[in-house]
């Protein structure tokens, strides 16, 4: 019996035990205060009492079952003529699986024909068994379930209890995603610094995977001129003055029509960004950059990434400046105004050094958003390492390094791959660094006023 | 104080004034072209994507796959791999999310643990979605040993990178229903657990799924964790199940963005259309979810 048969009919018999819980339930239920708990309750209880430990001998069984297949199938006289070479043993007898599993599958190996009968054999035997075994826990648990169907029995809080668990189970999913995380990028990146060391690979200045030199500072420069500088450059002025319009001066019926259409522009997916960039503002860059002088200008651009990176950005500085602006007291602003200055002066005299450590947190945010994207500096970056000021050049980033290293054929484990990993850790720590510090600022900030 | 009062009549003052209600206008208008500036991009975007794309979408173009012709390839294929990832996606983000906004929410208790969950919730949040791709590489494919380029991996990618979004919106959705209603739950005799699956849940859920689906067109939209495990193959038949190679739409726009062939420009932008398309009906949903549930307490 398959395992997704034995799962359907395990939530078979648990729908059938809630139904009999129920109707012996409601016998009981004699009137008010006759039982501590509703029949709902007790059946759930009892379904609860048949599925669990049923799942738990079905998924145990699932995880050891292969193994004894497999011993048994080693066993059998047929198994006595394969290779004693492990590897090709195993392919053997993966082919006799697929054979199993699918007698018209293709396969390499023409002994796995003669191993067939034996491999379907164990799997039926052991298949049996566990089918048994998760049916004797069904009923045993079931059986158990039924004897506390009494009307003192307190099955709201049994059931509860495993509410509860569920919850928290779900809750500490976060942390497991967390720790996958670093322990994922630790582990890999170990590797790659027991070949190439930490120190070449912080601070060596020459970066060409394909040789072994691994020098990641052009990767950070480039990561860090494009995102934390063409791309802020563009993106604070203009969502600071976005933010001081629409806060500010916009009317109410203006505002509400204007800051949806702001907030598209960060609802626009990256890949959208990544193409415009490169079909549309990296040739006008270009055209731009033979304009003024500069020699071959390449039609991959630091500064057409970072535009498009900056546009981008715009409203999520914009919302962050908004939410600081709108933190500061209301009586400053009076006061201000009441002292005879005027708007502008109220709002770059009071509002924005009253903001600013709100405004400042926002754009750290911004930053760790810009270092981390991806689709846009993969289609308009560029992929030489260089380090250069000249935002007419080529310049390539963490983020377009790690997909160019991981993509394509890969073996997993030269230093190639895993340097990926190693700049995924830096990349992570960063912008982890950024964000716990701003929302600290932020909080700070806000208990300031309050 | 000086005994002679200012004149305002004077020259100088008038001056002065003009010049401060000048620099007050110039201001206004500095911020009115921020605006404008900001919406003008948006407005060359959408329209350049328009006018490039708009003439490529037919009905063999939504109906047939990815081929190495432009005038032959379509985006059923990648549309189909959206989905299945999609719904891997939904299915496995929501539901986990949801408790797991309950817990923190309505049941945590305030000791250090719970700080830890919630601090590592808050960050998942802001974790580049390159690294979500690198987790899946590393856990899924090389560890588990999962089908690459499958709409479950994908999907499980991306429901790690979309639960936060989850949790943050239900716990915000959860906070906002008033305690007089779990307060009257309890005062009939009701149980905590009672209490929130019973009401507080329900009067949660218009914002719990307003912000369900504004994750989930985020991640539709996404494309570096689909390129980390490997969705890039070129798939010229729809995938037929979940285990299936398979391509997702941004996907598909990033490879035709890489044809050397002039005819892809038109498949990219058409291939864009669609999927703002799709962007654009969910964030409408979950704006006209929000406008039609929400209730002021």
């Amino acid at each position: 019996m398959t395992f997704s048969a034995l799962l359907i009919l395990v939530a078979g018999l648990g729908l059938i035990g809630w139904l009999v819980a129920k109707a012996k339930a409601q016998k009981l239920n004699t009137g008010r205060g006759a039982m501590h708990s509703r029949p709902g309750h007790h059946a759930w209880n009892m379904a609860l009492w048949i599925m669990v430990p049923a799942l738990i001998g079905l998924g145990a069984w699932s995880n050891i079952s292969p193994g004894l297949v497999h011993n048994a199938v080693l066993a059998d006289p047929a198994a006595a003529t394969l290779p004693m070479m492990d590897m090709e043993r195993n392919a053997v007898l993966s082919d006799a699986y697929a054979l199993a599993a699918n007698p018209n599958a293709a396969v390499f190996n023409p002994d796995a024909q003669k191993l067939v009968g034996a491999v379907k054999a164990a799997q039926t035997k052991f298949g049996l068994i566990g089918a048994l075994i998760t049916l004797l826990l069904a009923f045993a648990g079931g059986a158990y379930g039924y004897t506390k169907i009494t009307a003192g029995y307190p099955a709201r809080t049994r059931v509860e209890r495993v509410v509860l668990g569920v919850l928290l189970i779900a809750s500490l999913l976060a942390i497991l995603t967390t720790a996958g995380i670093i322990a994922s990028l630790l582990y890999e990146t170990g590797i790659f610094f027991s070949k190439v060391s930490p120190v070449e690979f912080l601070a060596g200045l020459h970066w060409s995977p394909a040789n072994g030199s691994f020098g990641a500072v052009p990767l950070f420069w480039g990561t860090i001129f494009i995102g934390a500088i063409i791309a802020m450059i563009v993106a604070i002025p203009l969502g600071l003055m976005s933010a001081i319009y629409l806060t500010q001066y916009a009317s109410a019926q203006m505002r509400r029509m204007l800051k949806p259409m702001l907030e598209i522009l960060a609802g626009i997916p990256t890949v959208v960004y990544g193409y415009f960039a490169a079909l549309t503002v990296a040739p006008l860059v270009r055209d731009f950059a033979g304009a003024i002088g500069v020699a071959n200008p390449s039609t991959e651009s630091a500064l057409a990434a970072g535009l498009v990176m900056g546009i981008m950005i715009i409203p999520f500085v914009s919302s962050m400046a908004d939410d600081s602006i709108a933190a500061v007291p209301q009586a400053m602003r009076d006061g201000s105004l009441a002292m005879g200055a005027t708007r502008s002066e109220t709002i770059k005299k009071v509002l924005i050094p009253a903001a600013l450590p709100g405004i400042v947190a926002g754009v750290m945010l911004a930053i760790s958003r810009a270092i981390g994207e991806t689709m846009i500096v993969v289609m308009a970056a560029g992929a030489a390492a260089r380090l250069s000021a000249n935002p007419f050049d080529s310049m390539t980033t963490v983020t377009f390094q790690i997909v160019q290293l991981l993509t394509g054929d890969q073996e997993f484990d030269s230093p190639k791959t895993l340097s990926a990993f190693a700049l995924g850790l830096v990349l992570f720590v960063v912008t982890l660094a950024l964000n716990v510090i701003a929302l600290r600022v932020v909080k700070r900030f806000r208990e300031a006023y309050e | 104080m000086s005994k002679t009062a200012i004149n305002w009549q004077s020259p100088e003052t008038a001056k002065r004034l003009a010049r401060r209600y000048a620099a007050e206008r110039r201001f206004k208008a500095l911020g009115y072209t921020a605006v404008l500036l900001s919406l003008t991009f948006l407005a060359f975007l959408l329209v350049s994507m328009l006018a490039k794309g708009v003439g490529g979408i037919d009905w063999q173009f939504l109906t047939s796959s990815d081929s190495t012709d432009p005038l032959n390839a379509g985006v059923w294929a990648a549309v189909k791999g959206s989905l299945l990832t999609m719904i891997v996606t939904i299915v496995l983000a929501l539901p986990m999310g949801v408790l797991a906004a309950i817990y923190l929410e309505e049941f945590a208790p305030k000791n250090r643990w719970v700080d830890i969950v919630e601090v590592s919730i808050n960050n998942l949040a802001a974790v580049p979605s390159i690294i979500f791709g690198l987790l899946g590489l590393a856990v899924f494919i090389n560890t588990l040993n999962l089908p690459r380029s499958s709409p479950l991996v994908g999907g499980m990618t991306l429901a790690l990178m979309t639960m936060p979004v989850i949790v943050i919106a239900g716990r915000n959705a959860i906070k906002a229903v008033p305690p007089s209603i779990r307060d009257a739950a309890l005062a009939v005799g009701a149980s905590r657990v009672q209490t929130v699956f019973h009401h507080v849940l329900p009067l949660a859920l218009p914002g719990i799924l307003t912000g369900a689906i504004i994750g989930m067109a985020r991640a539709l939209g996404e494309t570096a964790p689909l390129l980390m495990i490997g969705m890039r193959a070129f798939v010229p038949a729809p995938p037929g199940g979940i285990t299936d190679p398979s391509s997702v739409l941004p996907m598909q726009i990033f490879l035709w963005s890489d044809e050397v062939d002039r005819a892809f420009v038109q498949n990219t932008s058409a291939a864009i259309i669609v999927l703002l398309v799709f962007l654009l009906a969910m964030n409408g949903f979950a704006i006209y979810l929000r406008n039609k549930f929400e209730t002021r307490w």
